[in-house]
């Protein structure tokens, strides 16, 4: 009677083992290796491996490097064609920075990953098969260089699966791989707006077109309580950018007289102003750029009508307003 | 304690267990009842969670929004993942020291303070996680720097594993003394191993440490950052290191339940202590495959950790896979309960929950939880199932199936052995294993399929429905709905285990069984085995009672076991004869006996193991080119 609750007696040390766990034994050494062998082997005739280098480089810093990018690269209907094969992702509460893009079929790219607050996910699936798809790690503080190229051309979907806040479900970008870039370019040329839908603001005073609901882009409005806060008269006026870390523009609609200037204050990160619609005839550009807390611009507004206007990263959380001149 | 129990002790503390043979000192067994009565109640928190979460992701009901729901999800996180394993584990100590060793339970006070200090953190830690608030985040259980959670919870963390390293000083010091007094003498088996999990916890424990203590400096401010990078990689040595110490607490209760509810004895010291000292130098490394698809490692450094010295601690998890079934095989063929190739496994008490509850959690554990472990361990393959629902899926098929069916079942003994109460509502304490280990096991695979074949990440409230884009999972919901069913299913037979034990306590009647090793099938009851089978009475005694068995009952039985144990090295399958003419009580070397049910069943495992892994290896191959 040898009891796991008991010493063993005499030399157990010394007792025979059974033939077949003796077996077992060489069978799970063999396997062992096989795993190993595999692994390391996958790493030289292998197609998929997660290598490559990674830099030090500071969230402000990476932040520039992307913004950089964006600049050298084209403009298109269906996203942002990159200048040469780098192709950066800055992710951020809520949103991807530099997609949508468009890539090529055939050529290597080099996937910079980084972000700009806290740790995402980089988690990419081809449209049409959902079980092609693969998943990296993205922290602040470190860019990874990723060698990546596509053979099949069609719509790649980026989710962020790093639990990043509560909005973190709503992080979501893509990018097209197509055959020819150069004919999205020349498809793209001819088609010269490409900014901005032009406005129709003027008439929709009051629900401000239904802006602040779930039914225009980009989720409902948190903190607008349907009523407009009413600065006519004064000839400055402040509107917070993420207040207390709270995805909202405060107040959310605000009627200024025409000629006030008003001023963005940023009091949380990661956030942008991209207009919506404006009147004809105005040119509000907003502030595309993603900022930080303490970062502030102002605009001076003459032409009277509605002003739609939101935050590209937190849109789908309901981080929109409206500036009414009259 | 708590006037639950229903033994008495002599003057010295002291009393003999009628079924295991132990002496059992009241100090010990006080504290093994505390810590096993709050573990079931971290079970009931937890589980209450865990209706939500699953009738969240389930999105045909979509229960909660998204801040509620991580702040639920992070609660069943914790309760579950931490709380009910831990104060079950320091149970488990104590029961693998003191108990096994038939000592005292040295420093009562010390448990005591560890016990207090353990609580305080807990409750701390939920209720900071109940009351988060924006700016702040719920942790989940990663609490990934430097996404803000509330201070509180960080200090929480701290003074719970505080209490937890100080409540494993008991049981040290239980080794300590009786290697100081018997110094020659063996550990037992499950002491032995109950000895390399606190190692391994503490290992855990301070890596915990490490990266909590700054972490919290770094939250209120004393600190000025924090880097992700560090921190993930010494959040992980407590984050599955943690898991690690379920893992070995539940290879422990292994050992210790297929002995004493099915009569398996030790198939081969040497080899099942070898496979534990191999834990002791490896498991801690496979935290590491946390970090396969990091910006921040070499491949060098993933492909050698995940490897680790050529699998070390997979070997080990492969050796107890075949040590545990051949350790029942051969204590069941000894007894002649059950013969050809599985008889002894047909004839084992499969209505007794503590036997079908082991059983189940040795088996699904393998084929769920560890084959998916190693797959998604391969730096590769990692990317395909790295922050899906797949892996969630492993966790649920290690931890839900594989450590808290183990669990369960040692609550079944806990409560007639400990509290020395009879299960009431037996047919419910039958049947729910078997509930909820099916639609547990429905569940992990919903996930693992959710997750690979559809990429669902893990940590979303919904995926049929994302706000702000067309974009959707939606292909998947037919698969979301199997989950959901099941997950109802599977919770309702966990609260029938929390029903199941919490009533047992309050009005269970006193337990007196003399052995829950049923008498041999196949003889009828008029055999002495109860006493040679039990081998109850102590240390020493054992080898009395077995040769009595066998002298009083068949002689032919008797010879040919002689006859098999003399062919020495000749091969096992002389045993063979023995299947014809089963003895009472087979005295033959264990090595001598055949274990040809367990080969076989482990040849199934590996075949199992080997199609899946290819199938995960095939599933990378269509992927575009990375790297």
């Amino acid at each position: 009677m040898e009891s796991p609750i008991e010493p063993p007696e005499g030399d157990w040390w010394s007792e025979k083992v059974n033939r077949r766990e003796t077996i077992w034994l060489g069978i799970s050494g063999l396997w062992a290796m096989t795993l190993f062998g595999w692994m390391a082997g996958w790493t030289q005739f292998g197609e998929q491996n997660q290598t490559g280098e990674t830099l030090d480089v500071p969230p402000e810093r990476y932040r520039e490097k992307v913004s950089a990018y964006k600049d050298a690269g084209t403009d298109s209907e269906r996203g942002l064609i990159p200048a040469g094969e780098d192709v950066y992702v800055g992710a951020m509460r809520y949103a991807f920075d530099g997609l949508p893009a468009v890539l090529e079929t055939g050529r290597e790219y080099t996937f910079h990953l980084g972000t700009y607050d806290v740790q995402h996910g980089f988690s990419v699936r081809q449209e049409e098969t959902l079980s092609k798809q693969l998943s990296l790690q993205m922290l602040p503080g470190y860019e990874w260089l990723v060698p990546m190229q596509f053979d099949e051309p069609g719509t790649y979907h980026v989710v962020c699966n790093e639990f990043c806040g509560t909005g973190h479900r709503t992080m979501h970008a893509k990018f097209d791989v197509v055959e020819d870039l150069s004919a999205v370019e020349s498809a793209d040329a001819s088609d010269s707006g490409g900014g901005e839908p032009a406005g129709d603001g003027s008439g929709a005073s009051g629900d401000y077109g239904g802006w602040f609901t779930g039914d225009a882009r980009g989720g409902e409005v948190p903190n607008y309580d349907e009523s407009t806060t009413d600065a006519t008269g004064s000839d400055a006026v402040t509107v917070t950018v993420g207040p207390d870390g709270n995805f909202t523009f405060d107040p959310p609609a605000v009627r200024v007289s025409a000629g006030t200037t008003v001023t963005f204050e940023w009091e949380s990160d990661t956030h942008n102003v991209l207009v919506e619609r404006q009147p004809e005839g105005a040119n509000w550009g907003g502030h595309e750029a993603i900022e930080n807390s303490g970062f502030s611009f102002e605009h001076t507004f003459e032409t009277p009508g509605v002003y739609a206007y939101y935050c590209n990263p937190h849109l789908s959380l309901g981080m929109k307003g409206v500036v009414e001149v009259v | 304690m708590f006037g639950l129990g229903t033994f008495q002790y002599d003057d010295d503390g002291f009393r003999r267990c009628s079924v295991t043979g132990l002496d059992i000192h009241r100090s010990a067994e006080d504290m093994v009842k505390l810590f096993g009565v709050t573990a079931i109640v971290a079970l009931a928190v937890g589980g209450v969670f865990a209706v939500f979460v699953a009738l969240t992701r389930w999105e045909l009901v979509g229960l909660l929004g998204p801040a509620d729901f991580y702040t639920y999800l992070s609660m069943h996180a914790w309760n579950l993942l931490i709380f009910w394993m831990v104060f079950m584990e320091i149970a488990i100590l104590y029961v693998g020291g003191p108990f096994v060793l038939g000592r005292k339970l040295p420093l009562k006070n010390v448990a005591k303070a560890a016990y207090a200090v353990m609580l305080g953190g807990a409750v701390l830690i939920n209720v900071s996680i109940w009351l988060t608030e924006q700016p702040d985040q719920a942790p989940l259980l990663t609490s990934y720097a430097p996404l803000p959670s509330s201070s509180w919870f960080y200090l929480g963390v701290v003074i719970f594993l505080t209490g937890a390293l100080v409540a494993a000083i008991p049981f040290l010091t239980t080794i300590w003394k009786e290697k100081r007094e018997n110094p020659g003498k063996t550990l037992p088996l499950v002491t032995f191993g109950a000895f390399v999990t606190s190692i391994v916890a503490a290992e855990a424990i301070v890596g915990g440490l490490i990266t909590y203590v700054p972490t919290y400096f770094w939250r209120i401010g004393v600190l000025a950052h924090i880097d992700p990078l560090w921190y993930r990689q010494m959040y992980w040595i407590i984050g599955h290191g943690s898991q690690q110490i379920n893992l070995l607490a539940m290879i422990s209760v292994w050992y210790f339940m297929t002995h004493v509810v099915g009569g398996a004895e030790v198939a081969s010291e040497k080899v099942s202590r070898a496979a534990f000292v191999l834990y002791l130098f490896f498991i801690n490394m496979g935290a590491a495959h946390h970090l396969m698809s990091d910006p921040g490692v070499s491949t060098a450094w993933r492909v050698w950790n995940t490897s680790y010295a050529a699998y070390g601690a997979v070997i080990a998890s492969m050796i107890h896979a075949f040590a545990i079934p051949a350790g029942l095989e051969v204590g069941r063929r000894k007894r002649g309960e059950g013969g050809g190739v599985l008889g002894w496994l047909w004839s084992a008490p499969w209505k007794d929950p503590g036997f079908s509850s082991t059983v189940m959690s040795i088996v699904l554990f393998g084929f769920l939880g560890g084959t998916t472990g190693v797959m998604m361990g391969q730096m590769q393959l990692n990317m395909t199932w790295h922050n899906t629902l797949a892996t969630v899926g492993h966790f649920h098929a290690t931890v839900a199936l594989g450590t808290t069916l183990a669990f369960m079942g040692l609550g079944y003994y806990v409560l007639r052995l400990v509290f020395g109460r009879e299960w009431i509502l037996k047919p419910v304490a039958m049947v729910q294993p078997y509930l909820y280990a099916g639609a547990m096991s429905i569940v992990v695979l919903m996930m693992m399929y959710l997750g690979i074949l559809y990429g669902i990440p893990r940590r979303h409230p919904s995926v049929t429905d994302i706000p702000g884009t067309d974009f959707d999972f939606a292909a998947a919901e037919p698969l979301f709905i199997v989950f959901g069913v099941a997950a109802l299913v599977a919770i309702l037979g966990g609260a029938l285990f929390v029903v199941a034990a919490v009533g047992t306590l309050v009005a269970g009647g006193k337990y007196d069984g003399a052995l829950p090793v049923e008498a041999p099938t196949a003889f009828g009851s008029e055999t002495p085995v109860p006493d040679g089978g039990g081998d109850g009475t102590g240390p020493g005694s054992g080898d009395g009672t077995a040769p009595d068995g066998r002298d009083s009952t068949a002689s032919d039985g008797g010879v040919d076991a002689t006859a098999s144990a003399g062919q020495g090295t000749a091969e096992s399958e002389a045993t063979d004869a023995e299947e014809s003419s089963p003895p009472w009580y087979d005295d033959a070397a264990h090595h001598a006996l055949s274990m040809r049910g367990t080969f076989v069943m482990t040849l199934v495992f590996l075949g199992t193991f080997v199609v899946l892994w290819a199938l995960n290896w095939y599933l990378l191959s269509q992927l575009w080119q990375v790297g």
